[in-house]
């Protein structure tokens, strides 16, 4: 099956679902390396990048883009996906620096989540947000860290506009 | 992330200042009002903008614990302080029969008004990026 899409009349987006695929792939025709094109490897670029950590004795390499959240516990950081939680020797101030444009925001001290892996927010009583994520696991967003984190959001809502 | 600091301290003070003042002469002029103490009245808003963007400023500090209690407390101290104020006043000269009630007023209608539209903006906010997300979760 086949859709194609028009990414601001520059690069055509064809999307192919192939029948017991070993591993997705993207491929990328081009005549002359442009601007645009050069953006959108950019943005590719930083979305399929891997983190390395160990989970129960065993090193493990994750891709970004699986990591529900980051929590630091004890003075060790642990990235949880959907059915792992690895530790990483990376610290929070560091992924928050190298990874913020790809979706990753604090919402507290020792947590920061991955936007894209948000189903909702919620207020409370207490006038606190409470994050739904697609896990349904629930974290609680601090609120000295709510208007760096919508601003991150809307960041990634203006970048996806582009 | 702060909100009131130190460089934008005396901002929040001059707009503080110019919203009541100008609250207070819209106020007067609905009801056709001249105000015998114009000058002593103009450098108690002062004084009561100074008092209220600095105690708002503590919010900052009081993150962790519960949003409602943190305003109570607020409220409670501001209206100590306003009323310790008008006590010493009153030592030195002599207050107006109603003093304690409209600072009373004063304080507390601004203070509702002020949670009303931090509680509003909470949910708006919360809107509006469930909004947000809705559309980044669309393109997945």
């Amino acid at each position: 099956m086949h859709y194609v899409y028009f990414i601001r009349i520059y690069i055509k987006l064809i999307k192919t679902k192939e029948e017991n695929l070993e591993e997705n792939y993207l491929e990328l025709h081009y005549d002359k390396m442009d601007e645009e094109t050069n953006a959108v490897l950019d943005r590719l670029r930083d979305t399929l990048r891997y983190i390395e950590g160990t989970y129960e004795d065993k090193k493990v390499t994750i891709a970004l883009t699986d990591i529900f959240y980051i929590e630091t516990v004890d003075r060790k950081t642990f990235a949880y996906t959907k059915d792992m939680s690895v530790e990483i020797k990376e610290a929070l101030k560091d992924i928050l620096e190298e990874y913020s444009k790809i979706g990753f925001a604090r919402i507290s001290k020792s947590v920061i989540v991955n936007i894209y892996k948000i189903k909702k927010l919620q207020g409370d009583i207490n006038m606190r947000v409470i994050i739904f994520l697609k896990n349904d696991e629930k974290l609680i967003m601090n609120r000295s860290y709510k208007n760096d984190f919508y601003k991150r959001l809307n960041d990634l809502k203006g970048r996806s506009a582009k | 992330m702060k909100l009131i600091n130190k460089r934008n301290f005396v901002s929040i003070v001059c707009i503080f200042f110019t919203l009541i003042t100008c609250g207070k002469l819209l106020y007067e002029r609905a009801l056709n009002f001249t105000d015998r103490y114009y000058t002593d009245n103009i450098f108690t808003i002062l004084g009561f903008s100074v008092l209220i963007t600095l105690i708002l400023s503590l919010h900052f500090y009081l993150q962790k614990f519960p949003f409602w209690l943190v305003i109570i407390a607020q409220y409670a101290l501001t209206v100590g302080i306003v009323f310790l104020a008008i006590f010493i006043h009153g030592r030195f000269s002599t207050n107006a029969p109603t003093a304690y009630w409209d600072m009373f007023v004063s304080i507390t209608i601004p203070f509702f008004i002020g949670a009303l539209v931090y509680y509003i903006c909470f949910f708006v906010q919360i809107k509006r990026a469930n909004k947000v997300l809705e559309k980044l979760n669309g393109e997945e």
